[in-house]
């Protein structure tokens, strides 16, 4: 498939999904014609592949490749691999978008039309997910280039300054002017070559918060009224559309972005991570799905000190609380990003996590002066003032 | 029969009966009709008839103890029957038996087992066994019900009639009522052991009805009667020091030189002059009369034997009951997919003769018994073992076994599983079980090595067949797959390239060139596997 892959580069600019797939059909059925095997080849995308280099911020793919051959046991795969292809050029000539399940029924209703394609009927969802993926690592295409999109989770953005345009499908573009939405968040969708920013006056930083609840808190209680900033919720392990959008934040307005969640393993490591530098499942689409320049605001263990913040101890003797003790261990020892210097000061703060087995809420903000319902903004901004992140 | 030999035990006995296997209501219906059988098929060999046996088991009422129903069991043989005086002896005296310490591979060994069964209904229902007998000699049967007089060791002979049998010759018919339950299916069910007990005994004819279930009938497949070799005598390396003189009791008032020369195998006047030299043994001890001897006496000679070296046992007085006859036996256990039988050469383990056989099948057809565990059947001297498992030799062999490499499921030293059946038989003039009720075979390290081999054979034979079955399968799901899937791949690329007709045949030839390449491949291992299992 080597062909493939020059064809991949020349249309990197601009990739063109339908000329793409084209020309992998035909050098496969030349291949037939010449009784010749035809392989499929994708990038591995898993951590033994993954190569980080601070300089560059993010998970680039190594040189491993996963090969799969046309033979007796794959002739299934490959079929089935087609078939959807199919599929999904015809939605991008129409310009109709599906989500994966929704691709698994109308696989499904083709097949029930033609009984001749019965043999490569799905029985389960996950089946027809893992052909999408493979065929997206042929490719070397994002999902959403297939029009075949996710559920877009969280994103819910803030802010009186920012106006976005999105270019649509058809060619028509919108506007959205955030500080008119009142009390409603924009979220965006998961195609961020779509958008372009403006700002209406400067804006300082972003805000990403780890849970979309106290983002909605911050905003309600007039975060973004007093000050010229963006906040963004989250909500847990950022999806694509998330990793996108602040990514566009980041590279567009050129302003400082700062998380805050809170102060545990998984936050740091699942979250805060994926969100900074992206994860080996999606090695190839890591370009343009995380912000490096993110910087970590807390919780900080500095913080629980100064401000005296309520914590959970760790128990070793929940399984799931051991199991992300586990991974925090396995982190330090084998994550190129725990192990890079520029990150000394992440891995220092799991380390201190292993060491005190306690965990600290981004909410025990609130018991600092229970009072003052302002009292997180009040920290978040002297943490960002006097440059107290990481 | 032959001499009957007695002692006064019945109290020590009937005060434990746990250990001779009426340690529960459970154990006591399948021990009662275990002693029966056992002692049914003996008889027929030793007279040489093609054993018939009768078996009906029946819930008659509640048992007087707490948790059980009255069960009565019926077992009825066709063997030489016993006379009038032999039958009380047989019925209600402990240590009354033939076969007591000969050193011969007979399924009873002790004379405990039938006394223990009659006590055992004495005791929870009052009354022993009722049996019928007729020798050939006998003009008509006859009939009484036996009691063991436990304070003296002797049977009791109560109601004593004559009666008319129709048309049968010779045979007994036995009865107990007693306090139990039944459990049919299992390692301790009825089922288990009648089934076990056809598929060692090729020569047997056997109907039973079980409670409420169909009468069941299994025909004989083998009209050979098994000859059981003829005695042999205990090797002085098997002996312990206090088994050494309890033996020497049962020579009574005769030299030593004499008892060490026709109590033990491999012992001759030159072996004995060679060790009394060695050790400095006094000939005046060897013509000393056995019951003159000192404890003290007895260990020196005994420990002097240990030292020596001696030959080996020979293996002749092993009992084998053959590959042939087991292939034939094997389909009475059900619906086989496919077996692989393995009878080892007579070895010596332990200074003992012994002789492994293993009969392994598939089977098609579980008859609702779990498709996933393999069973497992262990025999000594043709006598199925259904209890403690865990610490017998036969199941440690078992778990030593890599049964993977033979295409097998197993978890790591354990039993393997699947829709199979495992039947491995011990036969050895001198058995070790861990204890008096037979259930379990002493595990040495000899033994455990010499059946580890026999199972290996027998799993590579199987694997042969596991094999081929995989590879067929291979072939049709290979063929299966071009069929199938050939057609749609090429329609969708000539779809999506919208590639003329032309081109669409082309791939279409060598796409099948390709897939038909592997199904080739595959054929060929299929027959290279096919070769193999002939
Ligand atoms: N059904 C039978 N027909 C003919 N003879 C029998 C029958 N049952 C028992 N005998 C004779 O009675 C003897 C005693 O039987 P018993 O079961 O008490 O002892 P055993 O079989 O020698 O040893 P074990 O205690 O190991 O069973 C046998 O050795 C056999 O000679
Ligand atoms: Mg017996």
């Amino acid at each position: 498939m080597a062909k493939l892959k020059s064809v991949f580069k020349m249309n990197h600019a601009q990739k063109d999904v339908g000329k793409l797939a084209h020309a992998l059909c035909d050098t496969m059925l030349k291949d037939l014609e010449g009784a010749k095997r035809p392989t499929l080849e994708a990038v591995k995308c898993s951590l033994d592949n993954a190569i980080y280099n601070s300089k560059v911020g993010f998970f680039t793919p190594g040189d491993k490749r996963v090969k799969t051959e046309l033979n007796v046991s794959s002739v299934q795969k490959m079929a089935r691999s087609v078939f959807l292809l199919d599929i999904f050029l015809e939605n991008l000539k129409a310009g109709g978008v599906n989500t994966k399940r929704e691709v698994y029924y109308r696989a499904k209703g083709w097949i029930k039309k033609d009984p001749k394609l019965r043999p490569i009927d799905f029985e389960v969802q996950e089946e027809s997910d893992s052909i999408i993926s493979f065929l997206c690592d042929a490719l070397e295409v994002y999902r959403e280039e297939l029009n075949c999109v996710a559920n877009d989770r969280g994103g819910q953005t803030y802010s009186q300054q920012l106006i976005v345009t999105e270019n649509l499908p058809d060619g028509t573009k919108a506007h959205i002017d955030l500080g008119s939405l009142g009390t409603t968040p924009f979220q965006p969708k998961n195609r961020p070559q779509s958008f372009s920013l403006k700002m209406k006056s400067k804006i300082k930083f972003c805000l990403v918060v780890e849970s979309e609840g106290t983002a909605n808190t911050l905003v309600t209680n007039g975060i973004t009224k007093r000050n010229n900033c963006i906040v963004v919720g989250a909500q847990g392990v950022p999806s694509n559309g998330v990793r996108g959008w602040v990514k566009t934040i980041q590279d567009q307005l050129k302003i400082p972005v700062f998380f805050f969640g809170d102060l545990d393993a998984y936050t740091l490591q699942n979250i805060y991570r994926t969100l900074k530098s992206g994860s080996a499942a999606s090695l190839i689409r890591n370009k343009n799905f995380c912000a490096p320049d993110v910087k970590f605001l807390g919780v900080l263990p500095e913080d629980v000190k100064k401000y005296d913040l309520d914590c959970y101890s760790v128990k070793e003797k929940d399984a799931s609380e051991a199991r992300s003790l586990k991974k925090a261990r396995d982190a330090l020892q084998n994550d190129p990003f725990f192990k890079d210097a520029k990150n000394k000061k992440l891995s220092q703060v799991l380390k201190w996590l292993l060491k005190n087995k306690i965990r600290c809420e981004q909410q025990a903000l609130f018991s600092v002066d229970p009072k003052d319902i302002t009292v997180p903004e009040k920290i978040i901004l002297d943490k960002i003032k006097n440059k107290i992140y990481i | 029969m032959s001499k009957i030999k007695t002692s006064s035990t019945a109290e020590y006995f009937s005060k434990n009966l746990q250990q001779v296997g009426f340690s529960s209501p459970l154990k006591a219906v399948l021990t009662t009709l275990k002693e029966a059988v056992d002692n049914s098929l003996d008889a027929c060999e030793d007279s040489g008839i093609l054993p018939h046996i009768k078996i009906n088991i029946s819930k008659i009422g509640k048992g007087s103890s707490r948790n059980t129903d009255l069960i009565k069991i019926k077992i009825e043989d066709n063997g030489p029957g016993l006379s009038v005086q032999d039958l009380p002896a047989v019925f209600g005296e402990y240590l009354a038996s033939s076969k007591f310490g000969k050193g011969q591979c007979s399924r009873g060994q002790q004379g405990i087992g039938i006394s223990a069964a009659t006590t055992w209904a004495q005791l929870t229902n009052a009354t022993g066994v009722c049996v019928e007998s007729k020798t050939k000699n006998m003009q008509q049967a006859v009939s009484m019900v036996i009691d063991v007089d436990i304070k003296n060791n002797k049977g009791l002979v109560k109601k004593k009639t004559s009666i008319k049998w129709n048309k049968k010759k010779h045979g007994l018919k036995a009865s107990f009522v007693i306090d139990g339950r039944v459990q049919l299916n299992g390692d301790g069910g009825l089922i288990t052991y009648l089934e076990g007990t056809s598929l060692v005994n090729p020569h047997l004819e056997l109907d039973y009805t079980l409670l409420e279930n169909d009468p069941v009938s299994v025909k004989r497949v083998s009209d050979v009667i098994p000859k059981v070799p003829p005695p042999t005598l205990p090797h002085p390396h098997t002996m312990k020091l206090g088994e050494f003189i309890t033996y020497s009791h049962l020579y009574g008032k005769i030299s030593l030189s004499k008892f060490l020369k026709t109590g033990f195998s491999r012992i001759s006047d030159a072996t004995i002059k060679e060790i009394s030299k060695k050790n400095k043994i006094k000939s005046s001890l060897l013509n000393l009369s056995l019951p003159k001897l000192l404890d003290s006496d007895f260990k020196k000679v005994f420990e002097a034997l240990q030292e020596a070296t001696l030959m080996n046992p020979q293996t002749n007085s092993v009992l084998i009951i053959g590959e042939k006859a087991l292939e034939q036996s094997i389909h009475r256990i059900g619906d086989v997919d496919f077996f692989s039988v393995v009878t080892r050469k007579p070895r010596i383990c332990d200074f003992k003769p012994v002789v492994i056989e293993v009969a392994m099948a598939r089977l098609n057809d579980t008859k609702g018994k779990d498709e996933n565990s393999l069973q497992l059947l262990r025999f000594a001297n043709r006598v199925p073992l259904q209890f403690d498992k865990s610490s017998c030799a036969l199941t440690k062999a078992v778990e030593s076994v890599n049964w993977k490499a033979y295409g097998l499921q197993q978890s790591k030293n354990s039993v393997p599983s699947g829709p199979y059946v495992l039947a491995i038989s011990m036969t050895s003039p001198f058995i070790k079980f861990k204890n008096a009720s037979k259930e379990t075979v002493d595990a040495s390290e000899e033994l455990v090595e010499e059946i580890r081999k026999a199972l290996i054979q027998t799993g590579q034979k199987l694997g042969r067949y596991i094999r081929k079955e995989k590879k067929e399968f291979d072939l049709e799901r290979k063929i299966q797959h071009i069929e199938k899937f050939a057609p749609i791949l090429v329609n969708a690329l000539v779809k999506i390239t919208k590639a003329p007709i032309k081109r669409k045949k082309k791939a279409e030839l060598g796409l099948m060139k390709i897939l038909g390449r592997d199904a080739k491949n595959a054929e060929a291992e299929l027959t290279q596997a096919k070769e193999k299992l002939k």
